[in-house]
């Protein structure tokens, strides 16, 4: 876990949506039974049933056809489930606004703490401004990194702390919908004996795992970047897996104390004790309220030194990525495309090879009386079924295997923990897959089309 | 290690599968090659497929580990074995390292630091640094817009170009800068439309105040922080005016980069201890400034030392394909313009991205008054191990932390790993894919031809000659397609990206690398595009020799 990023390694973790398995379920089932229900139509039933035949005749063919489709498609779903989830992220909202307040110009941002009040106000002046409830609407972070172990530090026996106020966790923080009623409670339990006994902490599950600690363990954490200022303190709470399952919250307060036991100590201010401060959150109803908040901050005297910027999250997770658009540009124009051409080639190849081995009997259909369109939508017709089963069956896995096993997948992209695969994927492979299959499948349907009864005959006698 | 020569063993086996086995089996051997070439040409179109879906496979496979080769030469080629590099105890990186004068002037003093026999004092080899990372609105988001607001000529302040503000435009937008969040504004008027400026407009005024220049007009407007701005213009001949809200504007300036500045004391002393020369200018004066002309007024410059690749980027802001000596460029919130003083041979290695000026002046200028780190040259490799040691163990007089460049620089490979990792895991399924593929051709090619192989059988052909024969076929295409996807994915060899090194403790750094084509990715390409041939090809190829010559003629 890089605890460091001062500024950028947890805007990850603020508007990062999580889907929901049972929605994307319900959507899947009504996919599928809309799907079923096609099959019952009897005009689509007459060629499906045509299509099915043909596709059972040659097992291993459409067997091989259809995983090589899945597997393609897994491959581009979750590129695709990066790429839109950064879109998600740095898109701007609406409404339900959350702005940044960070040094303008450096990174890490390290502010004053004594900014935190009037940053929390909405630093308003005069009569008119929009004001922020700072109690409901606002939070200051600063960032604690340590190790149980400085003799021998390790990513394993590391932690990083929030270091926040602790009733903010449930009213600021993203994701707390997601907590089950009883670990909600919990965590509201932690948080009031956090209030009163400022030597209490919540650790993520996965980190507790890491340090091989349990809930009830006092721990003592040497510092990394607050040097000399170590906190010993007691674990009350286990932070749910999931988006905080790496994370560790400790309250404001006792950061400020051992700054002040330090000045005391060594009768002058600890070296960090003016860069305690590395963001402050606020909470605005839309983008009016947002500009007047910014106009109020960027315009006081009093945020002066260090200057001070206001951006709404998506925009600061936006300056993040731009070390890495050459990349997410690669991956958007590079290998998708490749790989959904790749996909249209492997199913070229086998309704080519399927149009070559039945010429004869095509020639037969059209004796029968078929048209060239009705051999079109059949050959046509059995690409689109392997291409669009097999896309959804592919995205379909993937989002139940990612979302509801792995709990998401990792990607080593700026801060961002693990990616969900979203709702939209069931979609996607489908889409993908019928795709491909049309462009893939076309040349050889038509020349199907084109295929002359009397040229297969003559050569069959 | 290891990986290479397992690869190198994949790759080895199989052309001594083609080269040896098969014609050891004497003129059947030869008769069945000659069957299998004149079967792929006479089914071409078949062939062609599947030589284009090699060429996809082993070429995305290729370009994805130039990609990762480019940011290992980049840690590789910016440590020297003879450095040292020491930061305040307890951080990871530079970026979070403070250290005092004395400690620096301690640590240098170390008699295995070498002297630079240069200079008349004999001045230790060390480089006394201050790292900073500037957070600095894009240039083109604040006023240049070229998909957002107008276009400017690069010399003057002749709009050249307005918006439409068509639904193609904003895709077009959209789709070449996806996660900007200005990608969000892209369907609004631009400022400048709305300020009912058109093009081939001169813009004259800016609040009644007349501006000389693009960058100036720029400058201005980011001070703004409220209110309207009125542009004065010059349409044929006539002034106009015209009016926009400030908020216009302050959307558009969210879009940033982080720019990473390095404050030296010495530039001399830097350059030899990192092993750099200039390329062009020359390196800053003592005092760090220089008195430049701008617009007819007489200005302070802070002078600076640019490495290639950030040349480069700064460059595309001014229409230019890379700053030059004498160019002028801007930092931070002040007014005070940096001037390019020379451009550094730093190409290959992470200070290819950076910008050098002096330690005071930037250390001021960004709020980091102390040093981040002190690179002392030693002897070599051995002596810099010991140093390291010797700073890490025995040396009581400051509390710092130190590591020779070579293993402060391998410790951000980190990322590159990861990186490493998430390709691996597509290639594999890449690889899947195309195994599946070929091996549904082969199948199919082997129905196809079920009479010949039982031709085949009746003359005498043992089954393990038709399974070479169809294992070779599949083998030739995949090495033909190996070879063309190799050669498609070398075209990206050269190209440069930007990207992200860390340590994963942390900090890490932005850098420009450029991606790097070589044996070991060729033999990499290579070995996927066999291995697809050889699982792809197995399978089909065992089923032929179970074939019945009596059944496959009837």
């Amino acid at each position: 876990m890089n605890w460091e990023d001062l500024d950028g390694r947890f805007l990850g973790l603020v508007d990062t949506p999580r889907h929901a398995l049972e929605t994307t379920l319900v959507q899947f089932a009504a996919l599928f039974f809309f799907v079923t229900a096609l099959l019952f139509l009897p005009r689509v039933w007459f060629y499906m049933s045509f299509i099915v035949r043909n596709l059972w005749r040659n097992k291993i063919r459409t067997f091989l056809t259809g995983v090589a489709t899945m597997v393609l498609v897994l491959v581009v779903t979750l590129v695709w489930t990066v790429l839109s989830f950064l879109n998600l992220v740095t898109s701007e909202k609406a409404s339900n606004l959350k702005a940044i307040v960070t040094e303008r110009w450096q990174v890490p941002s390290q502010m004053p703490y004594a900014y935190a009040t009037r940053l929390t106000e909405g630093a308003t002046k005069e009569e008119g401004d929009y004001s922020i409830d700072p109690k409901q609407d606002s939070m200051t972070w600063a960032f604690y990194g340590g190790t149980l172990d400085p003799a021998n530090r390790t990513t394993e026996n590391s932690l990083f702390f929030f270091v926040m106020e602790p009733d903010r966790f449930l009213t600021m923080m993203d994701g707390i919908d997601e907590l089950t009623a009883e670990k909600k409670a919990e965590v509201e339990a932690a948080i009031k004996a956090m209030e009163s006994d400022f030597n209490k902490v919540m650790v993520g599950a996965n980190k507790l795992r890491q340090l091989n600690k349990k809930v009830g363990e006092r721990i003592k954490v040497t510092s990394l970047n607050y040097k000399d200022i170590d906190i010993e303190c007691e674990i009350i709470c286990e932070l749910p897996e999931g988006r905080y399952e790496q994370a560790a919250v400790m309250p404001r307060e006792r950061l400020n104390r051992a700054l002040d036991d330090y000045e005391r100590k060594n009768r002058k201010p600890h070296p960090m004790a003016n860069k305690s401060l590395n963001l402050v959150w606020l909470r605005v109803p839309d983008t009016k309220a947002f500009q007047a908040v910014e106009r109020q901050i960027t315009t006081s005297s009093e945020f002066k030194s260090p200057s001070v910027k206001v951006e709404t999250a998506s925009s600061g997770v936006a300056s993040f990525l731009d070390a890495y658009k050459d990349m997410l540009w690669g991956m958007r124009w590079i290998l998708v495309p490749f790989i959904l051409i790749t996909m249209s080639l492997i199913i070229a190849m086998a309704i080519s090879i399927g149009v070559r081995e039945r010429r004869k009997e095509i020639a037969v259909l059209k004796v029968l009386g078929f048209g060239p369109s009705q051999v079109l939508i059949l050959i046509l017709g059995e690409a689109l079924l392997v291409g669009g089963l097999c896309g959804m069956a592919s995205s379909g896995v993937t989002l139940w295997f990612i979302n509801g096993y792995l709990g998401g997948f990792k990607f080593p992209i700026a801060f961002f923990p693990t990616f969900m695969v979203p709702e939209e994927a069931l979609w996607w492979g489908p889409l993908m897959g019928l795709g491909t299959a049309l462009a893939g499948s076309l040349t050889p349907s038509l020349s199907a089309c084109r295929i002359k009864v009397s040229e297969v005959f003559s050569r069959t006698s | 290690m290891l990986q290479s020569l397992a690869l190198l063993g994949v790759v080895g086996l199989t052309v001594l599968f083609i080269a040896v086995v098969v014609p050891q089996l004497g003129w059947l051997g030869k008769i069945l090659s000659r069957y299998n070439a004149r079967n792929l040409v006479v089914r071409w179109p078949i062939t062609l497929m599947l030589l284009a879906a090699f060429i996809m496979q082993v070429g995305i496979v290729v370009v994805m580990l130039a990609f990762v080769r480019g940011l290992e030469a980049l840690t590789e080629g910016s440590s020297i074995p003879g450095n040292v590099i020491v930061m305040s105890e307890g951080s990871t990186d530079e970026l979070f390292s403070n250290l005092g004068y004395s400690d620096i002037s301690d640590v240098e003093r170390l008699p295995l630091v070498l002297r630079d026999e240069s200079t008349a004092d004999r001045k230790p080899l060390a480089s006394w640094e201050v790292y900073v990372v500037v957070n600095q609105p894009l240039p083109d988001a604040v006023v240049n817009s070229r998909k957002f607001g107008c276009k400017f000529a690069s010399d003057s302040l002749r709009v050249v170009e307005l918006p439409k503000a068509s639904f193609f435009e904003a895709l077009a937008a959209v789709a070449s800068d996806p996660f900007s969040p200005l990608a969000a504004m892209s369907r609004a008027k631009g400022p400048m439309e709305s300020a009912g400026l058109m093009a081939g407009d001169e813009v004259t005024k800016y609040n009644n105040w007349p501006v000389a220049s693009h960058d100036e007009l720029r400058r201005v407007m980011m001070g703004k922080q409220s209110g309207m701005i009125t542009l004065g213009y010059m349409r044929d001949g006539k002034a106009g005016e015209g009016q926009f809200s400030v908020d216009a504007i302050r959307v558009l300036e969210r879009a940033r980069r982080f720019l990473q500045v390095r404050g030296i004391d010495s530039p001399e002393t830097s350059l030899k201890v990192h092993g750099f020369e200039l390329l062009a200018g020359k390196v800053f004066s003592e005092a760090g400034v220089r008195t430049i002309n701008l617009n007819g007024s007489e200005r302070t410059a802070v002078e600076a030392i640019l490495g290639e690749g950030i040349a480069r980027t700064l460059g595309e802001d001014v229409d230019k394909p890379s700053l030059v000596e004498g160019d002028l460029f801007y930092l931070g919130d002040s007014v005070q313009p940096f001037v390019v003083a020379g451009i550094s041979s730093t190409s290959g290695s992470t200070f290819d991205s950076e910008i050098w000026a002096k330690q005071s002046l930037v250390g001021r200028k960004f709020g980091k008054n102390s040093f981040s780190t002190v690179v002392l040259r030693t002897q070599g490799a051995q002596e810099a191990a010991s140093l390291s040691r010797e700073l890490r163990d025995d040396f009581k007089k400051a509390a710092v932390r130190a590591q020779t460049e070579e293993e402060y620089y391998s410790s951000l490979n980190s990322t590159n790993k990861q990186f490493l990792y998430a390709i691996s895991f597509v290639a594999a399924i890449v690889t899947v894919g195309g195994v599946l593929g070929l091996m549904n051709t082969m199948f199919a090619a082997i129905s196809q031809r079920m009479k010949d192989i039982g031709v085949l059988r009746i003359l005498g052909y043992s089954g393990f000659q038709v399974l070479a024969a169809f294992l070779c076929e599949a083998l030739i295409l995949a090495f033909i397609g190996g070879l063309l996807g190799c050669a498609a994915g070398s075209l990206a060899d050269g190209f440069t990206a930007n990207s992200i090194i860390s340590s994963g403790q942390g900090g890490g750094k932005s850098v420009v690398l450029r991606m790097t084509v070589d044996g070991r990715i060729i033999l990499y390409g290579m070995s996927v595009a066999m291995i697809i041939g050889l699982l792809g090809g197995a399978l089909p190829a065992f089923n032929s020799t179970r074939i019945k010559p009596l059944d496959a003629l009837r």
